[in-house]
């Protein structure tokens, strides 16, 4: 059953829902529009799923719903009546607890002190008299700690347990959990999993996020699906199937750009990785990229993705091993790194890609003062202008002017301002981590071309993705990652999604 | 300089109005305040001063006198705004002075004047040295790192001075200080008129879309014209005047030109707005983080010899308190303690600020008690008016973008 209209009154529920959004819009300052017009409607005792690609809107909706941000249109009705909550102690007041992906914890307390910060009661701070309310609490999700241990000796697992807990102990009509299990193992999930289900059957009502379809399949009464900050799609139990979600999750975006996925040639090595091992693992890794070829990393969060980038580029320390790139070795630092012609755009594109107060401009010749300034280190502003303008125009970046502060531009705009840094410089190797992540679909489909484009232009990439449907699409070849080893390789064309995320997940 | 030849699809040219509404942003309260502010300051003092009786404040006497006492602490906020633009604090400065100011007093006796003022640069340069490689090496907080070496630099100076003040035989270090330095009326005039003109050229050059759009540059230049020339007509003594106060004058213009024309400058601004994104830029983050420490150092004995020179005498307390004050101007002159931002000449008129509050307040005969009350509200009220409007600015371009949500498509063909 799809319920197309989510306006229309629910047929099995007479009583108005936990908290019920109503045609809720986001426009950031800057002119993001993150939400256009959604309206869902969350219910006691369901548990409901809320997916969507990076950038769909699923973030700004979760920060609405927790008090964090105000919707620029629409409203929200708690329990039937409308609320405006100004800030996250509003709705935590209303009864809305939130999980995120790694809630702050104070390492520094108890478990028990964790779990009742900021509802000490009034007084007397007295541990043993909460100690059989939190054992209740534990029983509740069949969960089992000593509430006096530190929670800096504890597990990544278990502290995301403790901000269950805590989430929990506040008795909320709302549980928000936000990407709840993508930091911890396997074998933790099932004891967050389980925290939801039996926080649903206890009559609250629950959102789970998450990128892992098959655990919103498990626990999820009814999902919806967010993309480009619209719903694109909405369903409960017996209409659900992953391939219906990656359908709404994808849209149609990944047909086309798979329509002109071109054939390049491939030359020599361009970077050559020889046993290279990053500071916090004791395994090494090797790889080589030709001129012309786009090689993918897969693997989950935590499997050293991000590490790996960011220690070929010199930017961590390096444990043991060498980069060679264009037959030159380099030192491990960023400075030998571009000096050597490697570029690399990392994932937080606004803390470590940009400089977000500066204009366009001053931005994309952050990489290249060397063929920007004229003899004795003067600065070359008027070449300097004329490259953001090239860039602007090539790269399509929508701004009313070269004089724009980058902070003021949307995600996919932003991040061709990071790829206009590098690409008029000549280079050899591309570092990208997480390239599309916060973009548009528009912006997505540039920055993929523009990826193809450069490599056709005979420079190596190498590309770190989550999303493995876009990652196959755009790569030759694949390398999977996992506990920062090299585990196993495939050729793009050889391998399904579905293959690719049972080797990463380590079930193949 | 050349104008650059604009390739045919950048020809399109700005006009009149629009290349002076963009020059006018720099006259906004964040931007020019300190301007205002020292304007304000003046006026009150003039009117008061007539009305009161007493001889004009504008004297060539009293603006002389004032330029010589503002020269030492002006020099110190320069490079302490050059510090804070990198994105790092300096509480060192004022003990580092009184270091370089004992030693050269304690030494130039026996070694000869030369060797003295090396000594006492070179102890300035390593203090500053050990300050960077303690912050960006060890990672120390730079307020920390600065606080013990501002005690402990004042300790050394205590025991070499062995609690008593010195003075030197030597005159030479008196004589730096009181030679004078005059220009004829008509360099002021030629000065003046090349700052005009290259006002004219800058303006003729924003014409050119791919030109920087006019800024404050623009309109400091037209200011510093217009001054330069009313200075060498109206007031030509001005144009003599001690070295210090030459040497203040050509730090700040030398300082301002490179932090702004230089690559060098350019990366300073980076690093201090995000290192991060200027380290894997390919940017030597460590050489611009660590390099202000050494010139603060360096300055600050500088001045060091400055003070010895005009006291020729000095005690185990002086100079206490400057490194507040030099602090208090650069923050007058807008500069950011997050770094990243700031002018090191708004910094130097953050600095006449100060000493013509305390200046007006001896010729009132107000009283000295009242002036460190008003200098503190006046460096609150400044960071206020600098906090505010920049939030202010921030709400409306929030209202901007709800009024228009989809941004404008890009106006270039």
């Amino acid at each position: 059953m799809v319920v197309v209209s989510p306006s229309a009154p629910h047929p099995d529920t007479a009583e108005s829902p936990t908290l019920a959004i109503r045609n809720i819009t986001k426009i950031y300052p800057g002119g993001t529009q993150a939400l256009r017009g959604v309206s869902l409607s969350l219910r006691a005792g369901v548990v409901h799923g809320l997916v969507g690609a990076n950038g769909a809107g699923k973030s700004t909706l979760i920060k609405i719903i927790a008090g964090v941000e105000r919707p620029t249109t629409g409203d929200l009705l708690w329990l039937g009546s409308s609320t405006d909550w100004r800030r996250p102690a509003d709705a935590q007041s209303a009864g809305v607890a939130v999980v995120h992906q790694q809630s702050p914890v104070v390492p520094a307390l108890s478990v028990l002190e964790n779990v009742y910060l900021g509802n000490e009661g009034t007084g007397l701070w007295r541990p043993q008299d909460r100690l059989a309310e939190f054992a209740a609490l534990c029983e509740r999700v069949a969960f089992t700690i000593d509430p006096h241990t530190i929670v800096a000796e504890l597990s990544v697992g278990d502290r995301q347990m403790v901000s269950i807990l805590r989430a929990l102990a506040q008795n909320p009509s709302l549980i928000l959990l936000d990407e709840p299990t993508a930091s911890i193992s396997p074998a933790e999930r099932a004891g967050v999993l389980g925290a939801a289900r039996s926080r649903a059957a206890a009559g609250v009502a629950v959102v789970f996020v998450s990128h892992f379809l098959n655990e919103v399949m498990q626990i999820c009464d009814e999902v919806s699906v967010l993309r480009d900050g619209q719903l694109v799609d909405e369903f409960d139990r017996d209409g659900m199937s992953v391939d219906r979600m990656v359908a709404g999750i994808v849209g149609d975006r990944l047909h086309d750009v798979e329509a002109i996925k071109p054939v390049h040639d491939i030359g020599d090595v361009v970077l050559d990785v020889r046993e290279l091992r990053t500071a916090n693992t004791d395994t090494s890794v090797s790889l080589q990229v030709r001129r012309g070829e786009i090689v993918g990393i897969a693997g989950l969060l935590g499997s050293g993705r991000t590490s790996l980038l960011r220690a070929i580029f010199g930017a961590d320390r390096r444990a043991a091993g060498e980069v060679v790139v264009d037959g030159k070795t380099l030192s491990a630092s960023p400075q030998a790194a571009v000096s050597g012609g490697v570029a690399f755009v990392p994932e937080d594109r606004m803390g470590q890609g940009l400089i977000g107060d500066w204009e366009i401009w001053r931005n994309t010749s952050l990489a290249d003062s060397r063929s920007l300034s004229r003899r004795f280190r003067f600065l070359d502003v008027a070449k300097e202008r004329l490259l953001a303008s090239r860039a602007r125009r090539e790269l399509g970046i929508v701004a009313s002017s070269i004089d724009t502060a980058v902070r003021d531009l949307s995600g996919g705009n932003a991040q061709k301002v990071v790829f206009a840094k590098w690409i008029y410089k000549t280079h050899h190797v591309l570092l990208l981590d997480e390239p599309t992540a916060g973009v548009d679909v528009a912006g997505k489909a540039d920055l993929i071309k523009l990826i193809r484009d450069l490599a056709e232009r005979g420079i190596g990439i190498l590309v770190v993705l989550s999303e493995f449907e876009e990652l196959l699409s755009l790569v030759d070849r694949v390398v999977v990652l996992r506990h920062g080893a090299i585990e196993t390789e495939f050729s793009a064309d050889a391998v399904s999604v579905a293959e690719l995320t049972a080797s990463v997940g380590g079930l193949a | 300089m050349t104008i650059q030849k604009p390739p045919h699809d950048q020809a399109q040219s700005i006009g009149v109005g629009a290349r002076l509404r963009s020059a006018s942003q720099s006259l906004r309260p964040q931007r020019a305040g300190v301007v205002y502010a020292l304007v304000l300051l003046v006026v009150i003092l003039v009117v008061t001063t007539v009305v009161m009786g007493q001889p004009t404040y504008l004297s060539s006497t009293n603006i002389s006198n004032i330029l010589g006492q503002v020269a030492p602490d002006a020099i110190l906020a320069v490079f302490m705004t050059v510090v804070l633009i990198s994105g790092n604090f300096d509480l060192s400065v004022a003990s580092v002075a009184a270091l370089s100011a004992a030693i050269a007093l304690k030494t130039i006796d026996t070694i000869g004047t030369i060797p003295a003022i090396l000594i006492a640069l070179a102890i300035g340069a390593i203090v500053g040295f050990a300050n960077a490689i303690l912050v960006q090496k060890v990672g120390v907080n730079a307020f920390i790192v600065t606080l013990g070496a501002m005690t402990a630099v004042r300790g050394v100076v205590l025991i070499v001075l062995n609690g008593e003040s010195v003075t030197a035989t030597s005159r030479d270090l008196v004589t730096i200080d009181e030679v004078v330095l005059s220009f004829p009326y008509w360099v002021g005039a030629l000065v003046g008129i090349g700052l005009l003109a290259l006002a004219v050229f800058r303006f003729r050059q924003a014409r050119l879309s791919t030109a920087l759009p006019l800024d404050g540059f623009f309109v400091a230049l037209i200011i510093a014209g217009i001054v330069t020339l009313i200075i060498s007509f109206a007031a030509p003594d001005l144009l003599a005047q001690p070295l210090p106060v030459w040497i203040m004058v050509f730090v700040t213009v030398a300082v301002s030109l490179g932090l702004r024309f230089l690559v060098p400058g350019r990366k300073l601004y980076a690093v201090g707005s995000n290192p991060e994104a200027a380290r894997l830029s390919g940017i030597n983050v460590n050489f611009y983080k660590m390099a202000p420490f050494v010139l603060s150092g360096l300055a600050a004995a500088a001045v060091g010899l400055i003070y010895a020179g005009r006291f020729n005498s000095v005690d185990p307390n002086a100079l206490t308190g400057t490194e507040l004050t030099v602090i208090a101007a650069a923050i007058l002159g807008g500069t950011s303690l997050f770094g990243g931002a700031g002018y090191v000449g708004k910094s130097v008129l953050g600095t006449v600020i100060l000493f013509t509050l305390s200046n007006g307040f001896n010729m009132l005969n107000l009283g000295s008690n009242y002036q460190y009350v008003v200098q503190g509200v006046v460096l609150i009220a400044a960071s206020a008016v600098y906090t505010v409007a920049s939030r202010s600015r921030n709400r409306r371009k929030l209202a901007e973008a709800v009024s228009a949500p989809t941004p404008a498509p890009a106006v270039e063909g």
